[in-house]
């Protein structure tokens, strides 16, 4: 926000440029007395500019929230219904939304079978708009993404098999591997807000967020790792919210060996890494847990999964049972028979 | 307020009155007599007197109370309560008006919950013993979900709506619905301290504006400054923003609630989990609550309050909002 872009007594402008604040924010950061004391403007003045800054610095004014665009409240369906009864919906757009879990519980399916329900118009659960998967360890799985793709009309039975045959889902999944922080913070900062100014992208999934952070970092560096971490989280928050859309990161668990009373009641032994200076930037948290036994559907077989929320603002904790089958992730239904 | 001096003094001080960005009374009660004397080319007696007529001249803005005036003034606003009655018991009466509070909490505890109980609750008609007031709902984190403030905002006209014994409450819950709840919440996204600092400076006008206002709720104060580079201009500004939100809660008598995160303190080799934003922070609310998990239990605690004894009662969050637990114990 520039100086000249505002309504001001010239008086008032040539003292702002004297006292050096190139930004119209910097006015709100100081003090009204120090403010006076560096541009040598009266109290009345100095509370002119003080209104006039502030003004143009909001977005947006104070509404009733029943006039509050539908925008927010839009969710991304997760492909099945068992599974959307959970999330109320599905994912929200607006905020960091976090899946972690012990490897292979199947967080990747998840996240990949996200990848093409966003692509689906409004009124089936998407967002009408493609992906970018950030991969930071492992290579992306092309062939699983493709198996997905032909079994689409499988699991989303509901929508038109006419409608899903004209979807070219492979064009709207942007694939990026950053091998670093620094990659991956050049690609948050340049690639990724250009595709979703483009409304070229709706989700934003980081496959994984703990990869990055911990292997980079001793274990005395902890003070530069958490600065990282909240850089790194900041831009993401701010991607959600400028650009309404769903973000995405998948973590890895550590284990608990003392059970501090601040994590809650823990159904597992095991915590999403990163700890509190990144759960503090997280609106939603899922876990996704293997369980010992297996279950059954039809020609198919499957591990038992179970999805939980941790904690959200606007859904229970609670979990459902879930399975990963050929044409992705799906809750356990009746029919199914558990061994 | 500002009236022009020209009313005030006479003629032969105003000539002599030569500082051309002095156009107001409001401006004269700033300085002391020996700099208007020295800015206006007046003598000390002058000056002295100039001043004193403009103060009398009710250019001031503060006015005196007595303690008693003020104890009855604070009998007169009612609390906000929180629907959890254990922990209204603990505040005495629920979140009090005028007062700043302070929720502090690691996530999931509920702190967002317990706000939007608040911006609920404040809503409740006043034959219904609640305040009638409207809510400013402050979000930094975006994690106001209109699906959840329908759940609580619904819950609470249906408790409500059980207790109607007269045509006065009747009438008061036509005009208590969601919709109504929804439509008593101004709610403006903050995405960092700038935005929060430029809506907290327009505050005060609209609060002159709206005076049904009754609570204002910023969550979370703690989101837009944890990615401070600059530790001592982060106190600075906080510190500001305490004062600000010190004179909104007293001037427009208004409850304030914030939220804040916790953050791990370390010291020597043992951690420790202390509410974010530094020590001076602690000075900046009245009332701290703290809120955390004891096992499978959640557990509200009255961490610091000029009026209450410390005190901890355990709650709920079910879906029709903060509640407290059933006697059997399950939380």
């Amino acid at each position: 926000m520039k100086w000249d872009q505002l309504e001001l007594d010239p008086r008032i402008r040539a003292a702002v440029r004297r006292a050096e604040l190139r930004r119209v924010g910097d006015v709100l950061c100081v003090s009204a007395l120090d403010l006076q004391r560096s541009t040598g403007l009266s109290h009345s003045d100095v509370q002119r500019l003080l209104a006039t800054a502030a003004g143009a610095c909001r977005r947006h004014p104070l509404v009733p929230a029943v006039l509050c665009g539908g925008q927010r409240e839009l969710r991304l369906t997760v492909g099945c219904p068992v599974l959307d009864g959970l999330l109320r919906g599905g994912l929200p757009v607006g905020g960091v939304t976090e899946l972690s879990g012990e490897s292979g519980a199947g967080k990747t399916q998840l996240a990949l079978q996200l990848c093409l329900c966003v692509q689906y118009p409004t009124q089936h659960g998407g967002l009408d708009a493609g992906a970018v998967y950030i991969c930071t360890e492992d290579p992306f799985p092309v062939r699983r993404l493709q198996q997905l793709i032909r079994e689409q009309s499988c699991l989303r039975s509901d929508v038109p098999p006419s409608l899903i045959s004209s979807l070219q889902f492979s064009d709207h999944v942007y694939i990026e591997h950053t091998a670093d922080l620094d990659s991956l913070q050049v690609c948050l900062s340049r690639r990724v807000p250009l595709l979703l100014a483009r409304g070229l992208v709706r989700l934003v999934v980081v496959d994984s967020v703990a990869a990055l952070f911990r292997s980079e970092f001793q274990a005395d560096d902890w003070l530069e790792r958490n600065k990282r971490l909240l850089t790194f989280s900041s831009i993401l928050h701010h991607l959600s919210q400028e650009f309404t859309t769903t973000v995405l990161c998948i973590n890895q668990v550590t284990d608990v060996f003392s059970r501090s009373d601040s994590s809650g009641p823990l159904s597992s032994n095991m915590s999403p890494a990163l700890g509190l200076a990144w759960s503090n930037q997280v609106m939603v948290r899922l876990m996704m847990r293997r369980l010992q036994r297996t279950v059954v559907r039809g020609d198919q077989s499957s591990a038992l999964r179970r999805l939980e929320v941790v904690f959200a603002p606007h859904l229970a904790r609670d979990g459902r049972d879930a399975a990963v089958w050929r044409e992705g992730v799906g809750g356990v239904c009746s029919s199914d028979t558990e061994t | 307020m500002y009236d022009s001096w020209r009313h005030v003094v006479k003629k032969r001080k105003k000539k002599k009155k030569s500082r051309p960005s002095a156009l107001f009374t409001s401006d004269l009660l700033h300085l002391h007599p020996p700099q208007l004397s020295q800015e206006a080319g007046l003598s000390q007696q002058e000056a002295l007197e100039v001043l004193q007529a403009v103060r009398s001249g009710g250019g001031g803005a503060s006015v005196s109370l007595t303690a008693l005036e003020l104890l009855q003034k604070e009998a007169e606003t009612r609390s906000i309560v929180t629907f959890s009655s254990r922990l209204d018991a603990a505040l005495s009466g629920g979140v009090p008006v005028g007062k700043t509070t302070e929720i502090c909490g690691t996530p999931g505890t509920g702190k967002t919950q317990l706000c939007l109980q608040l911006a609920v609750d404040v809503q409740v008609p006043q034959c219904f013993g609640g305040v009638g007031g409207q809510v400013v709902f402050i979000d930094t984190e975006g994690s106001f979900l209109r699906q959840r403030v329908t759940d609580v905002g619904g819950a609470a006209v249906r408790h409500c709506s059980l207790l109607v014994e007269d045509e006065e409450q009747r009438v008061a819950m036509t005009t208590f619905t969601v919709e109504d709840i929804l439509s008593n919440i101004f709610l403006v996204h903050c995405f960092d301290h700038v935005e929060l600092l430029a809506e907290l400076h327009l505050l005060p006008d609209f609060l002159s504006d709206h005076p049904r206002v009754r609570l204002l709720v910023i969550d979370s104060v703690a989101f837009p400054f944890r990615r401070f580079d600059d530790l001592s201009q982060r106190t600075r500004l906080l510190y500001g923003l305490a004062q600000q939100l010190s004179a909104i809660a007293t001037r427009h008598t208004v409850a304030v609630v914030i939220t804040n995160q916790m953050t791990t303190r370390v010291r020597g080799s043992q951690s420790q989990l202390v509410p974010a934003l530094g020590d001076s922070w602690g000075h900046a609310s009245n009332i701290r609550l703290l809120l955390q998990w004891s096992g499978s239990q959640r557990l509200a605690t009255v961490v610091k309050s000029p009026s209450h004894a410390d005190a901890t009662v355990q709650y709920q969050i079910s879906s029709d909002g903060f509640r407290d637990t059933d006697q059997s114990g399950a939380g």
